[in-house]
């Protein structure tokens, strides 16, 4: 029998809502300072609107929903399924008033894809957008890589334990240390560190090409947070094709990179343990399917001809691949080509890529690496068994952090969630086919969505089918939340529709 | 103990950046190898 939520639980999800929607309102005073710092009136009273809405709600939320009870596991949940959507509706608000959006469902896909770490855009008329709206677009990807919940949990919530519940319903199930605040707020200062120091160094690239500092430094952050954070905004509509530097190139694929690693590891290698990196079995997966993706990319483009050199087909095919893989979605290339000039070979490797994915409780999304390596370790495991005498104790060991033993149940959730992750980047092929788009461009947009890259091959524009949008802001959603948390809600939703 | 505290943080950094490099440079080698 199911049981209908009681009244005090409705209650505590509102309240910690309530919470999460305050210190999201808090980071809405940052494009204000920008607007106030470029004197930009309007831009900043969009922000002013937007704030005051947000804190309204969230202050309203909490309360009139004042509770001292803890979370439990199913609330939890919900609560930060229910973060996600009031995140995207009540941030696109300012981005709406900016006049840049074709409609409000536009913006919501804008900042649904900021938050989720996509990068997939609608925006209208990029490069004449201001700079308070511009790093908004980008400052949503740096909130959202490190996980809403997680500025509520940095200052806002006190007991530890509905906390937790909240830091595994955003897929993180990693603790750096031993109390989930403090594991936070250490996130948060590794991203802080990273983003003066990748601001640094794409600043003076920027200067070295020619830009204005100033003007250098802003596109840095800019580029910086949504690199890190594996969304791939960028502030020109051109996205990394604008800067048409090597250099500045390969500082982006460092960025990508770091960004699609392990936060746990980062903290591994801050503590002094360096040999982690090339123990672990997320960087060796990694590495090794960066390798073979990277193979089937280059060898389907050179079918061909288009990229003859091979500083070419670095700056076009691996750049491209990287991004790719660690779900970023930096182009150096317009979206059509890969339609248009790569060929099915190329573009079924970079799907692959794509489908693959980051590192586990990083910003970046896909199936990821650890699930890869655990699915791969399972496979030999299964066939040292078949191959070994019916007696023999095959065990198989693998290094994360510490080395763990293989277990059944370890292998069939990897399996599990490996499959969620391809029915959801099927079924948005589908949709996309059911609108009268190609099987492969279909797929390619639809694993971008649904594995939080964000490279397009052109469908998605501001003239696509609502009903898509919808699918893809659902994919994009249920793709950042590794499904748990969305089960939770749907679960929540029919047992207060049908349980007694 | 503080120059460890300091120290660490930047050769992780520094180990992170080399991971990087190894991989843009075995992106480069096998570009060079298809074109080649």
């Amino acid at each position: 029998m199911i049981l209908k939520p009681r009244l005090d639980e409705i209650k505590t999800i509102l309240y910690y809502l309530g919470k999460i929607v305050f210190g999201l309102s808090c980071t809405m005073a940052v494009p204000i300072i920008i607007g106030l710092a470029y004197n930009e009136i309007n831009p900043t009273l969009d922000f002013l609107l937007g704030i005051e809405i947000s804190l309204a709600f969230g202050l309203l939320l909490t309360k009139l929903f004042y509770t001292e009870k803890d979370l439990n596991w199913m609330q939890g949940m919900v609560v930060i399924s229910l973060a996600w959507l009031a995140a995207m509706l009540l941030s696109a608000v300012p981005l709406y008033l900016s006049g840049h959006y074709a409609s409000y469902l536009d913006t919501c896909f804008e900042t649904m894809s900021g938050f989720t770490t996509t990068g997939l855009t609608l925006v209208q008329g990029l490069d004449h957008l201001s700079y308070a709206h511009n790093f908004w677009r980008h400052l949503g990807p740096f909130i959202g890589g490190q996980g809403i919940a997680i500025i509520a949990l940095s200052f806002f919530v006190k007991g530890t334990s509905g906390a937790f519940k909240m830091y595994v319903g955003e897929a993180r199930d990693e603790k750096l240390l031993p109390n989930v605040i403090n594991t936070a707020r250490f996130i948060w200062l590794i991203s802080v560190v990273y983003l003066i120091l990748g601001t640094l160094a794409l600043g003076l690239v920027g200067i070295s090409i020619g830009m204005k500092p100033l003007n250098s430094f802003f596109h840095g952050a800019c580029v910086f947070m949504a690199g890190f954070d594996t969304a791939g905004f960028a502030p020109q509509s051109q996205n990394i094709l604008y800067y048409h530097s090597l250099l500045f190139e390969v500082v982006t694929i460092v960025i990508m990179l770091m960004g699609a690693l392990n936060f746990n590891l980062h903290y591994q290698l801050w503590a002094g343990n360096r040999k982690e990196l090339f123990k672990n079995i997320e960087t060796k997966t990694l590495l090794i399917t960066i390798i073979l993706t990277f193979l089937i990319v280059a060898i389907g483009l050179n079918q061909f001809g288009i990229y003859p050199k091979a500083v070419v087909l670095f700056r076009k095919g691996f750049y491209q691949l990287i991004s790719a893989h660690s779900t970023t979605g930096y182009m150096t290339i317009y979206a059509r080509q890969f339609i248009n000039e790569w060929g099915n070979l190329a573009l079924v490797g970079m799907i692959c890529a794509m489908a693959l994915g980051g590192c586990i409780c990083s910003t970046a999304g896909g199936i990821k690496m650890l699930r890869i390596g655990i699915i791969f370790k399972a496979l030999a495991q299964d066939i040292k068994r078949i191959i070994l005498p019916e007696k023999a104790i095959v065990i198989q060991k693998f290094h994360h952090i510490m080395d763990i033993f293989l277990e059944d149940k370890l292998a069939r959730s990897a399996f599990l969630i490996t499959v969620a992750y391809i029915a959801l980047y099927a079924l948005g092929a589908i949709i996309g086919m059911c609108f009268g788009y190609p099987f492969l461009d279909s797929l390619f947009e639809s694993t971008s969505a649904a594995a939080n890259v964000g490279l397009s091959c052109g469908i998605t524009d501001p003239g696509m089918p609502a009903a898509l949008k919808i699918t893809y802001i659902i994919q994009m959603w249920a793709g950042r939340l590794e499904f748990i948390s969305i089960f939770a809600l749907i679960g929540f939703v029919v047992a207060a529709i049908k349980g007694k | 103990m503080t120059l460890k505290y300091i120290l660490n943080p930047i050769l992780g950094i520094a180990a992170e950046i080399l991971y990087a490099l190894l991989i843009i440079s075995v992106g480069f080698l096998i570009s060079l190898a298809i074109v080649l």
